[in-house]
Formats: C-alpha cells, sequence, structure tokens
C-alpha cells in the first residue's frame, strides 16, 4: 500500500504542470502583454552566421531576418557561399515557401523551422500567467496553442522555452544583448536532434 | 531649363554606362584572347568582395577574402570577413572548414558551386564559352566585355537564371554575377589579381 502512494505520488509529480516542476513562485502582473523585440525594426537587416546540426550533420550558412512591414517578416537561409537554402515568408498566420532546396523540400522538416522561426519573429504575445524563479521573472504565453514560457532578468528578454506535456520541447537562448538586438541566439530541441546557433555579424 | 540639364544628365549617365552588344567579329576577339590567356596561366591568386542582393534588404551582405587556383581545377576559396571559413574544391570533393570546424559535406553549396566552380576554372582556360550548355550574349561596358551566360539545362536554371561574367582587357575574369531565377543574386568582385604566382600544394589542403 505504502509502494502504491509513493507511486502515484510519483506519478502526479511526473504529471506535474511545467511550472510546478520547476517551482516557479507564482506571482501577481499588471503585464497582459510581453514584447520579444529582436526582430521588430523595419529598418534594420538582421544577419547572422549560423550552425545547424541536424542528426549527425553540421553545416553553416548565413541566417538572415528582415521585417517587412507590420507582421511580416522573411527569413533567409544561404550558404556561406551566397546559394540560398531556404527562403521564407511569415505574413500574420499565413506561411509561404518562397524558395527551398530539392534537398531540404522535406514536411516534418518545414514545419519545424516554421515553428521555431515564428517564435523568434512572434512580437506580442499574451500573458496568461506569471511566475518568478531567482531573479527571473517568467511570463507564460501560447504560440499555436502551445504553452511557452518568457524568461526576463532586469526586463530584458533571454530565454523561451516550449512547453509539451510539462515537458521542455524546445529552448530558444539569447545572449549577448544591446538594446534591442540579440548578438547570439541558440534554439535546443529536445525530442529531435536538432540544435541551431546564430551568431550576430 | 533645368529640366533640359536633368534630361542631358540622363542621357549622359545612361550613354556612360550603357552596354552595348558586341558584333561577332568583336565577340571572336574576346574569346581568343580569353583562350590565349587561358594557356599561360597556370595559377590565380586574388583578393574577393562578395556582395549577396537580397532584393528586400537594404544592404548587400558583404564577405571578403582571398581565392587560389591552379591547373588543371584546385580552387579555394577562404573567406576572412567577417567570419573565417574556407572551402577548398579537390578531387570532386569539397572540404569546408568553418571557423576550425572541419567538414566535407556541405548540403546545398556543393552540387551549385561546383558548377560554378567549373565555370570560372573554364573561363580560365578559355572552353567557357560552351553552346551546348548555355545561351550565350556579348556586350561592351565602358572598357570592358561582359558575357551573359544562360544555363539552357532546365533544372540548373531553376537555381541560377544567368551568369554574367565581366573580362579586362587582358582577358581576365574581374566580375562574377550569378543571377537566382528571383533575380537576387551573388557578385563577386575580383582585386589584386597575380597570375602565375608559385602556389605550392600544401595551400590547397583546409
Amino acid at each position: 500500500m505504502r509502494y502504491l502512494l509513493i507511486s502515484f505520488c510519483c506519478f502526479f509529480v511526473a504529471c506535474g504542470s511545467f511550472p510546478n516542476k520547476q517551482q516557479f513562485q507564482i506571482e501577481n502582473t499588471s503585464k497582459t502583454t510581453i514584447h520579444n523585440p529582436y526582430f521588430s525594426d523595419e529598418a534594420k537587416d538582421y544577419i547572422y552566421k549560423a550552425t545547424i546540426d541536424v542528426y549527425k550533420k553540421s553545416f553553416g550558412g548565413i541566417f538572415i531576418v528582415k521585417k517587412i512591414g507590420n507582421q511580416h517578416h522573411r527569413i533567409v537561409f544561404t550558404t556561406e557561399l551566397g546559394n540560398k537554402i531556404f527562403d521564407f515568408s511569415f505574413i500574420k498566420d499565413e506561411f509561404k515557401v518562397n524558395f527551398i532546396l530539392d534537398e531540404m523540400n522535406k514536411s516534418i522538416l518545414i514545419n519545424i523551422l516554421k515553428k521555431d522561426f515564428k517564435v523568434l519573429i512572434y512580437e506580442v504575445l499574451n500573458v496568461h500567467k506569471a511566475y518568478s524563479f531567482d531573479s527571473s521573472k517568467i511570463y507564460e504565453t501560447e504560440i499555436n496553442n502551445k504553452k511557452h514560457f518568457y524568461f526576463t532578468a532586469n526586463n530584458q528578454l533571454n530565454k523561451i522555452i516550449r512547453v509539451g506535456n510539462g515537458k521542455e520541447k524546445v529552448v530558444f537562448l539569447f545572449s549577448e544583448m544591446n538594446d534591442f538586438v540579440t548578438n547570439n541566439i541558440e534554439i535546443s530541441h529536445f525530442n529531435v536532434k536538432l540544435n541551431i546557433k546564430l551568431k550576430s555579424i | 531649363m533645368h529640366n533640359i540639364t536633368i534630361s542631358l544628365l540622363l542621357f549622359l549617365t545612361c550613354f556612360i554606362h550603357a552596354q552595348t552588344p558586341m558584333s561577332t567579329s568583336e565577340a571572336n576577339i574576346l574569346k581568343a584572347t580569353v583562350k590565349e590567356r587561358a594557356a599561360i596561366t597556370k595559377t590565380i591568386s586574388s583578393d574577393f568582395i562578395q556582395y549577396k542582393h537580397l532584393d528586400f534588404l537594404d544592404n548587400d551582405i558583404e564577405t571578403s577574402g582571398k581565392l587560389i587556383f591552379k591547373t588543371p581545377d584546385l580552387i579555394k576559396w577562404e573567406y576572412m570577413k567577417p567570419f573565417k571559413y574556407s572551402v577548398l574544391f579537390k578531387d570532386e570533393k569539397l572540404y569546408i572548414n568553418d571557423e576550425g570546424k572541419k567538414s566535407n559535406v556541405n548540403i546545398g553549396s556543393n552540387r551549385l558551386f561546383k558548377q560554378l566552380n567549373t565555370l570560372i576554372i573554364n573561363s580560365v582556360k578559355g572552353d567557357m564559352f560552351d553552346e551546348v550548355e548555355f545561351s550565350i550574349e556579348y556586350f561592351k561596358k565602358d572598357n570592358y566585355s561582359l558575357v551573359y551566360f544562360s544555363p539552357k539545362d532546365k533544372k540548373f536554371a531553376k537555381y541560377i537564371k544567368a551568369f554574367h561574367i565581366t573580362f579586362n582587357t587582358e582577358g581576365d575574369v574581374i566580375e562574377v554575377k550569378m543571377i537566382e531565377s528571383s533575380e537576387d543574386y551573388t557578385k563577386i568582385v575580383f582585386s589584386n589579381k597575380a597570375l602565375n604566382k608559385p602556389l605550392e600544394d600544401a595551400l590547397f589542403t583546409n
């Protein structure tokens, strides 16, 4: 009977919500929205040197983001030599593949990239709940019906975690920020072997 | 009066920068010059600046480095700014050194860039004027010769619609522009070009 109880306890802990498992403290907040400023300036060309590790392959290239207008972004990835690998448009909730190399034209891959890049460019999110942990303030939001936790320190966004079934699925890390530009981005996936590193050039 | 001045200026600007088609004999002279130059070329070393033009960007993406070439088909592009990256074409393989991280497979760049390199190597050898592979048009622009190569292979044309290669009066390639079907392009401008400077095989490692 005791084992059964322990098992039940373990089961509930395992199935607990992400904030509980992470021991976040719930906070009262007047904040209704949170902003991601990193790709929000129409006057700027955002250019990064990229390294993508997918399964056992690693390849590099140049990652380009441009805000064209309100809720309108273009994301292009080229090799260092200039050949385009993919070219995507995000217009509101619409997504368009302008170009993709035949070798990369797999719907599973496109779907993963689409979801990841959507997070990078999503500027204003509704806050559902707020938490704190150490010196971080954490905001629970939703993108495409998936829970995303936005971590800030000193009012600066430094991490986003996409959560599914109470577990981390994808982590977006931002570092070396100055004002509204992040010089380093790392996107790590937990359920597929995919890691994207971006360094501003 | 003001309008006339502007019109005149526009006309002059157009006139100065206009490119005019070459006559058949002029095109033949160019081909002969390039072939002659190629026959004596054993090595090339050159600086280059690459401009990636994407229509939606405010500025072209500028990267630069050095190119070395040795007959028959060794070629190395070494980018130094704003990052260190080199790619070596050797024995039908692509060797990459990405800021110290070495590999010899690279998605996307191999097939297309192999074709571009074949084209550049061929331009050095003088046998690039391949009417079977390309529709070719010849122009004069200022003191330079400008040749448009449009791939006839539809699969290839999907990626690169045309190569525009600029030659100086000596028949050296000074600029290569690869135009994608979307009109975005990659332009490579060569400078400080040295011909037949001894280049050891050891330089062609990555």
